[in-house]
């Protein structure tokens, strides 16, 4: 396969604006997927289910034909997982590439029962140097009056290519938290779409991603609004240096019939070198009168008032960038409560920032 | 049907149908042939010939834009795109027929020049029947003149100028108006002159079943200033009538233009207009634009910031009702440090129209210290319309500040009970409301348009509310 | 008679608000409704200017002999009922002058000359410490909750109507603040008008003589007394009314 298109908007703007998609050149898609063993399951291991049989994918989005076909047909790990009344611990499922395990094609299907209430923590790391190939897709019904928390933290190397789509149907009055830490790949592509359908459904989504050399980042957000007083709230930070790149396309979409709807969508980009590059569209779309709908979205420098503030405390430029990037981010970092992780995160913020 | 009726009453002075009458009217259709023909019949020198057979060729090879509002419905083998009213051209209204001069006083032109303008230029289908500019501008050396004037006196200005701000290839509908422009103002002011009266171009088509496609060039040169404003109209019939003018803008350095429009065409129009300036080192354009017209427009005014310093300003409504959608915004692209833009855009949905707030903001590598900030606030009237809002912002430096802020509801129930509370009607209190929402527009209008443009919200809401 | 309320029943979001409230005020008369949060103050002045978000369930209101119950908010305002709002709505792109020129108009029914309403402006706006420029911005928009409550004052002198009713006008007021709202409404008050002030707390009572006031707990009148109640209800609190 020479070029790809993929992740398109829900809405097409002007061809020359290069936004409706994205064009790949060049990647290297495995056509013979080996099975994939580094995986590793914590806590509540009694609902997950290794082998889950309802793999066929019907997404409303999704990266593209050819993503969804390759989940839907060849997946090499097909997880459900059942958050029910009786869990009570936060089910964490890591996944490590390594030169055996250099391809993970992965199906996850998330149910929360009715009242439920649960986390999940999708984590995915690579050994040092190896190219690593990742595909997935992670679907969420969230059941009337659950309660879910999902983390899904790709914290892989950048020489690797890393590909998500994440679908959520949330029912009436139910409440789902994402956090997306997006770090790692070559090329991160993520596209996320979730069905507020329920009265009173809500949706957070938080994201941070960073970025370094030549790294490529293309999130494709949508809410639809579709529910009574639903409520989606967008929020996503990050910080690009050297040559990497972001393209963030966030939609809103209030659909007939959701009145009294809110939605709010905040983006912003700081630009830690001239030849970084954040592109952007954030959409409104709205066809119902009494809802309301917020965009915002920036992009620049660090602040040098704040810097110079902290550097005037002692620390060096490095350390001072490091600090602010942290800052911008800790209001999301909050939302992991698993020690470990948020670590784990922090650190790797750190080595990016080097 | 009662509203209908309302609606057509009240439009009544823009709706005025003349007699289809005409000196020449080219047949329909676009093939090399007809190109040929209108170039014979405007006299062209061989230049403007081959440019108009070259854009036919782009015109042929282009494809329609495969996003925004769809088109389809436009069959150029059913638009007749040069139609020569039954008169020459004059510099007094006397020498105008009676029933086109008539329809001008009706929009109240002529009243207006006395008024409140330093020079008036008025288009009737595909041809400039009327301008006229005060004395001492003439003297200063200011040129405010037809284009087809401007072809045959200032050809080495035209020829370096001409389409080359807006190259035939930008898209479809640019070559389609490269190969069969016609009319339109051409506007140039010597270095360090300001123009403290604005001037105006009116363009009124009236033919059915034909198009429109005047091109607008201005060149303000260095420190030199202008406000030009530009107002359409057209009378509605049953079959999609089509405007694809074109305007290029130069601003050189330290110069000044602000470019304000009302534009009000008839809902059987679809307004495929494009607007670029090209900015020089410290000179600023402002695009003020009110667009209540057309069943469908897409039309996003552009400022390239070429010069070091440069600024823009983008001020914007759009007044979708029944059967509208208007697709509008602005591009703005950042070539040089220290530039600026700032945008305030509005839009209001009604009666099932459709909004659309579509944009660009490219802050190129080498603007640094630049600086863009942007609002836009959509209003929805009712639960039958659309409003969206589809901006781009390419950020492709770091030295840059840039905020972009968009906001989209209704008018709230508790504002309304307020209004109320003092005495005011539900339909008083929402009108009230909207016209203070476009305020931030109509004060940048001299005071006719300003007038003008609440009579139109006035009207428009009659029509959602009745 | 001025404002009669009988027995009125308010529910606010399906909620009961208010369980039957009965009131008479006078021309000539100052009242005061004391309550604590929640007990139904503000939905009372909502609902005798029948704001759409609260419904009537049971009982009327005739003002000036006239059953006003389900009029239409502007009406009940043309026929002289003014409200003060605890939370003034911003509108932007509305200069203060061309809203209460616009809307002394449509209470009046008369055309408003333009220069002697300026001046009458004027004249209210020194005597209510308001710095002039505040006529030509935008209604609300960017004032401070001190300079909102003032333009409230502002317009119930302008439109002069036969009741003005006051919610919370005084709350979240420095002294000063307050000194001014009482002189505005000493400006306002005559024999042939009335004045309603909704409070939760007491202090603009100490720069205003009223003559009746009634504490309102959990949506009825459970007491009507004249000033002495407020000094009782400032020493010792609502406690002893809420069972």
């Amino acid at each position: 396969m020479e070029l790809l298109k993929l992740n398109e908007t829900p809405v097409r703007t002007s061809r020359n604006f290069n936004i409706n998609n994205i064009k790949l050149e060049n990647i290297s898609i495995p056509q013979e997927i080996n099975n994939f063993n580094n995986m590793q399951v914590y806590g509540d291991e009694s609902k997950v289910i290794i082998d889950n049989q309802n793999t066929k994918l019907n997404l409303t989005y999704g990266l593209g034909d050819f993503f969804t076909n390759q989940v839907s047909n060849n997946a090499n790990k097909k997880i459900k997982i059942v958050i029910d009344k009786k869990l009570n611990k936060e089910i964490e499922i890591d996944f490590k590439f390594d030169k055996e395990n250099n391809d993970l094609i992965d199906n996850i299907e998330i149910v929360a029962e009715e009242q439920a209430k649960g986390t999940v923590i999708l984590k995915y790391v690579t050994e040092k140097n190896i190219q690593a190939f990742h595909n997935g897709v992670i679907r969420l019904l969230a059941k009337k009056n659950s309660k879910v928390n999902i983390i899904v933290a790709n914290l892989m190397n950048e020489s690797s290519n890393n590909f998500m789509s994440i679908e959520n149907k949330v029912e009436d009055e139910s409440k789902v938290n994402y956090t997306i830490v997006d770090f790692g790949g070559k090329n991160s592509i993520t596209n996320y779409f979730s069905d507020l359908e329920g009265e009173l459904s809500d949706n957070k989504l938080s994201t941070i991603y960073l970025g370094k050399d030549n790294q490529l980042f293309d999130l494709n957000y949508i809410g639809e609004l579709r529910g009574k007083k639903s409520n989606i709230d967008i929020e996503v930070q990050g910080a690009l240096k050297d040559n990497a790149k972001k393209h963030f396309k966030g939609t809103i979409d209030f659909k007939k019939g959701c009145k009294k709807a809110t939605g709010n969508e905040n983006e912003a980009c700081m630009l830690l070198s001239d030849t970084a590059k954040s592109l952007a569209l954030p959409m409104l779309l709205c066809s119902e009168e009494d809802v309301e709908g917020n965009h915002s979205s920036s992009a620049g420098k660090v602040g040098e008032k704040e810097l110079f503030y902290i550097m005037s405390r002692g620390f060096e430029l490095k350390e001072a960038m490091k600090l602010m990037v942290r800052a911008k981010f800790n209001k999301i970092l909050d939302n992991i409560k698993n020690e470990d992780l948020k670590n784990e995160i922090l650190d790797s913020i750190d080595k990016i920032l080097d | 049907m009662a509203k209908t009726k309302l609606e057509e009453i009240n439009r009544n002075i823009y709706d005025i149908k003349n007699k289809d009458e005409y000196d020449f009217k080219i047949k329909k259709g676009l093939t090399k042939e007809i190109i040929e023909e209108i170039s014979k019949q405007k006299n062209d020198p061989d230049w403007m010939r081959e440019f108009r057979l070259k854009a036919l060729d782009v015109y042929n090879k282009l494809e329609l834009p495969t996003w925004g509002p769809d088109i389809s419905e436009l069959n150029m083998d059913e638009i007749a795109t040069y139609v020569r009213p039954k008169t020459g051209l004059s510099n007094s209204w006397e020498d105008v027929p009676e029933d086109i001069k008539s329809t001008f006083d009706k929009l109240g032109i002529p009243e207006a020049e006395k008024k409140s303008l330093a020079g008036v230029g008025a288009q009737y289908d595909s041809e400039v029947v009327y301008h006229s500019m005060k004395e001492d501008l003439i003297k200063q050396g200011v040129v405010y003149t037809d284009m087809e004037t401007a072809v045959r006196e200032y050809p080495d200005l035209v020829r370096d100028h001409f389409m080359k701000c807006v190259p035939v290839n930008d898209h479809k509908f640019v070559a389609l108006h490269g190969a069969v422009w016609s009319g339109g103002s051409f506007v140039y002011v010597p270095k360090g002159v300001k123009v403290d009266i604005p001037l105006q171009s009116y363009f009124r088509l009236n033919s059915p079943e034909s198009g429109q496609f005047e091109h607008t060039l201005i060149i303000v040169d260095e420190g030199a200033s202008l406000h030009f404003i530009e107002g359409c109209s057209a009378p509605k019939y049953n079959k999609v009538n089509l405007h694809a003018g074109c305007v290029e803008l130069y601003v050189k350095d330290n110069a000044y233009l602000r470019y304000s429009t009302i534009e009000n065409w008839s809902k059987n129009m679809l307004n495929l207009n494009t607007k670029k300036a090209i900015v020089g080192k410290n000179a600023q354009v402002d695009w003020v634009t009110g667009s209540f017209g057309s069943k469908i427009s897409m039309l996003y005014p552009m400022s390239i910031l070429n010069g070091e310093g440069a600024k823009t300003e983008y001020t914007g409504i759009s007044f979708a009702g029944k059967g509208q959608n208007l697709d509008n915004g602005f591009k703005v692209v950042h070539n040089a440090e220290n530039t600026s833009s700032l945008v305030n855009a509005k839009s209001i949905s009604k009666n099932g129209g459709k909004c659309t707030y579509r944009s660009l903001v490219r802050i190129n590598e080498k603007a640094k210290n630049s600086k863009s900030s942007v609002s836009c606030e959509s209003l929805m009237l009712d639960d039958i319309s659309i409003s969206d809002t589809i901006p781009v912002n390419d950020i492709r430096t770091d030295e840059v500040e840039f905020s972009h802020e968009a906001k989209i509801g209704k008018i709230s129930d508790k504002t309304i009970f307020y209004l109320m509370s003092r005495g005011l009607s539900e339909e008083d209190a929402k009108a009230m409301i909207v016209r203070g929402f476009a305020y931030p527009i109509s004060k940048e209008l001299p005071v006719e348009y300003a007038v003008e443009m609440n009579n139109l919200i006035n009207l428009e809401l009659d029509g959602a509310i009745g | 008679m001025l404002l009669e309320i009988n027995d009125l029943c308010v529910n606010a979001e399906d909620k009961e608000i208010l369980k039957g409230i009965n009131l008479k005020i006078n021309k000539g008369e100052i009242h005061v409704i004391m309550g604590p949060n929640g007990s139904g103050k503000t939905t009372t002045a909502n609902a005798i200017l029948n704001n759409p978000a609260y419904t009537k369930i049971g009982g009327n209101i005739i003002f000036d002999g006239q059953d006003i119950t389900n009029e239409k908010t502007d009406e009940i305002a043309r026929k002289g009922v003014f409200m003060s709002f605890q939370l003034p709505e911003e509108i932007p792109g509305v200069s203060v002058t061309n809203f209460l020129k616009y809307a002394k108009n449509k209470v009046t029914g008369e055309p408003v000359k333009i220069f002697s309403f300026k001046e009458e402006l004027k004249k209210y706006m020194e005597e209510l410490n308001m710095n002039p420029k505040y006529m030509e911005r935008s209604l609300n928009v960017g004032f401070s909750g001190g300079e909102k409550k003032k333009n409230e004052i502002l317009q119930m002198l302008v439109l002069n109507p036969k009741l003005a009713i006051l919610d919370e006008t005084d709350s979240g007021l420095d002294v000063d603040a307050i000194k001014t709202v009482s002189k505005g409404i000493e400006m306002f008050k005559n024999e042939n008008n009335a004045v309603l002030i909704i409070t939760h707390n007491t202090k603009i009572l100490h720069s205003l003589k009223v003559d009746y006031v009634h504490v309102l707990v959990n949506g009825k009148i459970v007491k009507t007394g004249t000033q002495e109640l407020a000094k009782e209800i400032e020493e010792n609190g609502y406690s002893k009314y809420k069972n």
